[in-house]
């Protein structure tokens, strides 16, 4: 169950990267690089990393991909207006290929079709061994991260020159 | 299941890289790198969780919290460009100004 249901999330995510890669307007390809995102985190549900596909979502599929898309359409018209920045509309059958397999994966992920959730638990003791290596082997390094974020949100803040 | 996932990997690292070096516009060159970078933490979350490995999950959400910061840092300097009047275009940046 659980290697159809991670090669379930893997076809989606292959298939709207070739979108993404092939269609000329950028926010389509926005639009499936965040499915893409949201099918990599349900595969690190199913593996059995619940934390990380959480963060995958949040981090990436939420907070990256706003970004992205509003970037894309306050640039929208840019480079002369061109297509690939004016056009907007999303392909109705590639939407509802993305709902139809979110909707799969979500019965397959919690329910299961008869035999149980495809998740996979994960292994005793590793999600302790998780936080502990972060909060203590890797505490520079996430700490050096966190300060990098910071930063990184200071180079959106708009500057006197450039106002 | 290991060969799905390689193969998924694979297919997804290629067509981010297609991306970077086929497109033009410095959006979509951006998000073909965030899509190779999502292509490798399947990777590596896949092998650590066959091997328990608690040390490559920590890693794996280390590099989500840098690629989200990269991915800040590219857009700021792509909307930076775009205010300067410079357009979208990567043809566009071939020489450095002091």
């Amino acid at each position: 169950m659980t290697l159809w249901a991670v090669a379930l999330a893997g076809a989606v995510a292959v298939a709207f990267a070739g979108v993404m890669l092939l269609h000329r307007s950028l926010y389509v390809s926005a639009v499936c690089l965040l499915v893409v995102l949201l099918q990599t985190g349900v595969i690190f549900l199913l593996r059995g990393a619940p934390l990380l596909g959480l963060i995958q979502i949040m981090v990436y599929a939420g907070a990256v991909m706003v970004l992205v898309v509003v970037t894309i359409m306050a640039s929208g018209g840019g480079a002369g207006g061109a297509e690939c920045f004016a056009d907007f509309s999303f392909p109705r059958g590639i939407a509802f290929l993305g709902l139809a397999a979110c909707v799969l994966e979500a019965v397959l992920t919690l329910r299961g079709l008869g035999a149980g959730p495809a998740m996979v638990p994960a292994a005793p003791g590793l999600g302790d061994a998780f936080g502990r290596t972060l909060f203590t082997s890797y505490a520079l390094a996430t700490e050096a991260v966190t300060l990098l974020m910071f930063l990184a949100a200071l180079a959106v803040a708009p500057d006197k020159e450039a106002a | 299941m290991n060969a799905v996932v390689w193969f998924v990997t694979g297919l997804l690292f290629a067509a981010g890289l297609a991306m970077v070096v086929l497109r033009r516009q410095l959006l979509a060159m951006l998000l073909g790198v965030e899509l190779m970078v999502a292509a490798v933490n399947v990777a590596i979350v896949h092998q650590a969780c066959l091997l328990s490995d608690a040390q490559a999950l920590a890693a794996v959400a280390l590099i989500i919290a840098v690629a989200a910061a990269e991915a800040v840092v590219g857009l700021a300097l792509v909307l930076r460009a775009f205010r300067a009047g410079r357009g979208l275009e990567a043809g566009a940046f071939t020489e450095l100004h002091g």
